[in-house]
């Protein structure tokens, strides 16, 4: 029984971390390739679940197609952000960086309450409402799909990275920039598909977790709150450091949250950053080259 | 600016509560109590601007610094009965032991873990002074925080009930903020903090140990925000964890940025402008939060100097 | 001549005066949570009030004398709620006003109404302490029409006591609200006789309930009593039933409500049996319910309504009683005349203002079933409850 239970919310935890990851993936990805901070990464996430919203509900697509059109949307919205905002404060200083995206992060939550209201969506789907009951354990099968999805998409992504030119270049860029640009590597085009899928990678995570929770403008702030807990425990820059730490965030907050204290379950994600920080000030995996 | 033009300033600054009154007799307590708002954050960004301007680094932080001081004050004189000038002592150690405790791991990290470092320090703190009911009460807030007295315990004590003595103690306080941040700013001092912030491995080499400058600032500007943190409660009368969320960083960013880091003309030109603007606009809350993302975004990417860069670059500009 | 051209221009101005002088229009000034994560409560007294006050100015206003509607934010914030009313009470000018909405906000705005000299009219803040600083508590200018969470929880605990339940967990929002109501229901259940097992809090807009869910499993309590609203309310049901819990559920927010079953509207049963504790629902007023349906396309909001409410049901009688008197409606005689309201039929009850400035409107007891809300009880409330 008690055994039952911690598995439970293992299993929960593993879901959690995998949302993160995602997300923090792109975070760490974004780091690592263009050298970019990006305070708005969680209205990725935030848009992404709108797009797949009014997907779904609004024009009554099936699941699989508004969970496809989510990261289509967000791929262009990337570009368009990358060729405004970004371009102008890439060469920049880091704290340019942070302050000019951060600012960018208030406007889209803002002029998303405006737009699209206060009301928060709920988007169930079939999967979310089926429960799959093992023996008094119960879980919908979405969260399993959740799990499921991203381990395919960070299989998926560890091909591209190694197999591909483009991976190939990404991984090069965030370790010698000027070397690749030397040797004839396009690196604008190279940052703009790193974004895309940065982008991309965030609407993906949220349309597989939008049917569990609902979605309001705000709800980016925390996921990016997390992502950069995530990002910097896991060596800045190192992806499956990022994704590594999330899921031990997401683990980390589901126990605490079952069996200490749910109140204090959001602190986790920077509890166990600082812990991991005051243990290895350069993340899990100490110093590392490159995504 | 000439000697001049700081006196008359400085006299209306003074003046400002028989001003207000002759000029905007219906409303003067509203403009007095923007004013108040005003000096208590100009005061505050002066602080932040010691850390993020001078010695460049970039703490997010500062609302964990304001939090203690003003929940420091709060308990204290509620709880614990004691007299304003004692509580506001307390308020400024409280933060600045806090800031030096947790400087010592945080400036063990490179700079970017140490912005999300503080970011987290700056969220932990929130979630404490929000959940640790027993202390801080938590969303019910603690309430009854007497005004302020200032004089010996058992003497004769100048109360501050009014409108207008909260402005002259507000303005009181701005004005030894300012100076000591002048006085920081400068001579050797200042010229130690700004080479460490250019040139952190050249400052080094030339004898300047960043780490101990860093921590100076740090322990100092947070002391300086836990002081104006119980200046706000005594004004308020009450104090909520709402008070010191993210939203205040972002405030102070937006004045320091908008104003031009490192300056004290233009932080202090951002605190006006960013207290006085919303009341001139006069929008709807949720629009005005989108003008000051806009305005930051915009300023941060053409004008990083602020206003005080464009300021300076206009033709026949005084240093 | 001098003196001759002096006194015409002063006969020609007071000439003017009186004749350009049509009847000022009632500043009502409404302060809530207008930006922030709890916008949405704002957003609904904004609507509520555009609403209200364009139905009573096309009846011709009162008693001849139209109203104006004013808006600030505090939010939900103490510090804000008084820039809130400084704002409402010296720029705008206001003659009364009604707000804040959130327990902190009012707490901190009380001080300021009383030395400014406003009255202030709360329509939806549950803390007990408004209602003994209020009236001979000491405030003069502070009334509230919504019931407290003290009121409220002995009430409730002796309903569930009586429907046989022995103990509970409580999980409420951490703010304000639900501090304040989980401190309430703690002394309630104890003087009920209920085992008060567990209390947990969460902060609302997070989306995750699964971890509290498997402790209130764990704690294994009878019932579960939610202190929560509709917005967090609909996933924490979802998330309940997912998980297969068992426990009866009471609540005291709005989690019994029109918004919830918009929100679960794919799913109706997912709220099936809850019972909720409240003093407002969709029904008592299907005129305004459906007016407001029509306008914003989603089911009315509770804060809203209850600001329409203390509008036209504690505001308004206020000012007739104020300009029958007085022949004038300004902040003090407004004051005066709030202590003389005496309705017999308002949506919510009687509005009658006691010594503490408190109006004991009835509580209503909502049973959600099959998508529908039915009320199964409307109790009368009075002082005597307290004892």
């Amino acid at each position: 029984m008690i055994v039952g239970d911690l598995l439970e919310q293992v299993l929960h935890g593993l879901t959690l971390g995998s949302m993160y990851a995602m997300v923090a993936a792109g975070l760490a990805l974004m780091l690592g390739v263009a050298r970019l901070i990006n305070f708005a990464h969680g209205e990725f996430f935030m848009l992404g679940a709108y797009a797949f919203w009014y997907g779904y509900r609004q024009l009554e697509l099936p699941y699989a197609a508004a969970a496809l059109l989510a990261p289509a949307v967000m791929v262009l919205f990337g570009v368009a952000y990358q060729r405004t905002v970004i371009r102008a404060i890439l060469p920049r200083s880091w704290h340019v960086q942070l302050i000019a995206t951060l600012a960018t992060s208030i406007v889209l939550t803002n002029l998303a309450i405006i737009v699209l209201g206060t009301q928060p969506k709920e988007v169930p789907t079939r999967l979310s409402s089926t429960i799959l009951d093992v023996g008094g354990f119960r879980i919908a099968w979405q969260r399993l799909l959740v799990l499921g999805a991203s381990l395919v998409i960070f299989w998926a992504l560890h091909r591209f990275v190694t197999r591909t030119r483009t991976g190939r270049a990404m991984r090069a860029m965030s370790q010698n920039r000027e070397a690749c640009a030397v040797v004839g590597v396009d690196v604008q085009r190279v940052a703009m598909v790193t974004f895309a899928l940065s982008a991309a990678l965030a609407a993906i995570a949220a349309a597989l977790v939008s049917p569990l929770f609902n979605i309001f403008p705000d709800m980016g702030t925390v996921m990016t709150l997390k992502a950069f807990a995530a990002v910097v425990a896991g060596g800045f820059g190192y992806v499956n450091g990022a994704i590594a730490a999330s899921f031990l965030i997401g683990v980390t907050e589901a126990l605490a949250g079952s069996y200490v204290s749910y109140a204090y379950k959001d602190a986790i994600a920077f509890l166990v950053m600082i812990a991991v920080l005051l243990w290895r000030p350069e993340g899990i995996f100490g110093r590392r080259i490159g995504i | 600016m000439r000697r001049a033009a700081w006196l008359a300033l400085g006299a209306a600054c003074f003046a400002a509560p028989w001003l207000v009154a002759a000029v905007v007799p219906g409303q003067q307590r509203y403009v007095l109590h923007v004013l108040i708002f005003t000096a208590l954050f100009a005061a505050l960004a002066l602080s932040y601007d010691l850390v993020v301007g001078h010695v460049g680094s970039l703490s997010l932080a500062h609302p964990a610094f304001f939090g203690t001081g003003a929940y420091t004050a709060a308990i204290l004189s509620t709880g614990a009965g004691w007299p304003f000038v004692a509580d506001v002592a307390a308020a400024v150690a409280a933060a600045a032991v806090v800031a030096a405790v947790v400087g010592v791991p945080l400036f063990r990290l490179t700079e970017h873990a140490f912005a999300v470092g503080t970011l987290g320090l700056g969220l932990v703190a929130w979630i404490v002074a929000n959940n640790w009911v027993e202390v801080t009460r938590g969303p019910l807030c603690i309430t009854g925080i007497p005004k302020p007295r200032l004089g010996l315990p058992g003497g004769p004590a100048l109360a501050v009930t009014t409108l207008p003595a909260h402005y002259w103690l507000a303005l009181a306080a701005l004005v030894a903020v300012v100076l000591l941040y002048r006085g920081l700013t400068t001579f050797r001092l200042g010229r130690a903090f700004h080479a460490v912030r250019d040139n952190e491995p050249l400052a080094g080499a030339a004898g300047i140990d960043p780490l101990k400058y860093r921590m100076l600032a740090f322990t100092i500007a947070a002391g300086l925000a836990g002081g104006v943190g119980a200046l706000y409660v005594h004004y308020l009368s009450v104090m909520c964890p709402e008070e010191m969320t993210i939203a205040l960083t972002v405030n102070l960013l937006v004045i320091v940025f908008l104003g031009g880091a490192g300056s004290l003309r233009g932080v202090l030109l951002g605190a006006v402008l960013f207290t006085a603007l919303p009341e001139v606009l006069r929008l709807a809350p949720t629009w005005r939060l989108v003008i000051y993302g806009g305005l930051l975004l915009v300023v941060v990417v053409r004008s990083p100097g602020g206003l005080e860069g464009l300021l300076r670059r206009a033709p026949g500009a005084a240093r | 001549m001098r003196l001759v051209l002096t006194l015409a221009t002063l006969l020609l101005v007071a000439l003017s005066a009186g004749a350009g002088a049509q009847a000022p229009p009632i500043r009502v000034g409404f302060a809530s949570a207008m930006s922030g994560p709890a916008a949405i409560t704002g957003e609904g007294v904004r609507w509520a009030a555009a609403l209200a006050v364009e139905e009573i100015n096309a009846r011709g206003g009162v008693m001849g004398r139209k109203l104006e509607a004013y808006f600030a934010d505090n939010k939900a914030q103490p510090g804000e709620a008084v820039s809130a009313v400084r704002k409402l009470a010296d720029v705008d000018q206001v003659d009364v006003i009604i707000g804040q909405t959130h327990s902190g906000a009012c707490l901190g705005a009380m001080p300021v109404v009383k030395e400014i000299g406003v009255p202030m009219v709360v329509e939806s803040c549950s803390h007990p302490k408004i209602r003994e600083l209020s009236g001979k508590g000491g405030n003069e200018w502070t009334f509230r029409v919504a019931l407290d969470d003290e009121i409220m929880a002995y009430t409730f605990a002796r309903y569930m006591a009586r429907q046989g339940v022995k103990s509970s967990s409580v999980l409420a929002m951490n703010n304000d609200f639900g501090r304040g109501a989980a401190a309430a229901y703690d002394a309630a259940f104890k003087k009920a006789g209920i085992t008060l097992v567990s209390t947990e809090f969460f902060d609302p807009g997070q989306p995750d309930y699964r971890p509290v869910l498997t402790r209130l499993k764990r704690a294994n309590a009878e019932s579960i009593l939610g202190i929560i609203l509709a917005s967090d309310g609909a996933p924490f049901m979802r998330q309940f039933r997912e998980l297969g819990l068992t426990q009866k559920v009471y609540s005291r927010g709005s989690l019994a409500s029109a918004e919830f079953l918009h929100q679960v509207r794919d799913k109706p049963k997912v709220g099936d049996g809850v019972i909720e504790a409240s003093y407002w629902v969709t029904g008592l007023d299907p005129e305004w319910d459906r007016k407001w349906t029509e306008r914003y396309k989603v089911p009315p909001r509770i804060h809203g309504s209850l600001a329409a409410i203390t509008l036209k049901w504690a505001v308004v009688p206020a000012v007739e009683i104020a300009l029958k008197k007085h022949g004038k409606a300004d902040r003090a005689s407004i004051r005066a005349a709030l202590k003389e309201v005496d309705v017999k039929d308002s949506p919510v009850g009687p509005i009658r203002f006691d010594d503490n400035h408190q109006a004991w409107i009835n509580m209503v007891l909502l049973e959600m079933r099959d998508g529908q809300l039915r009320i199964i009880e409307k109790l009368p409330t009075s002082p005597a409850l307290l004892k």
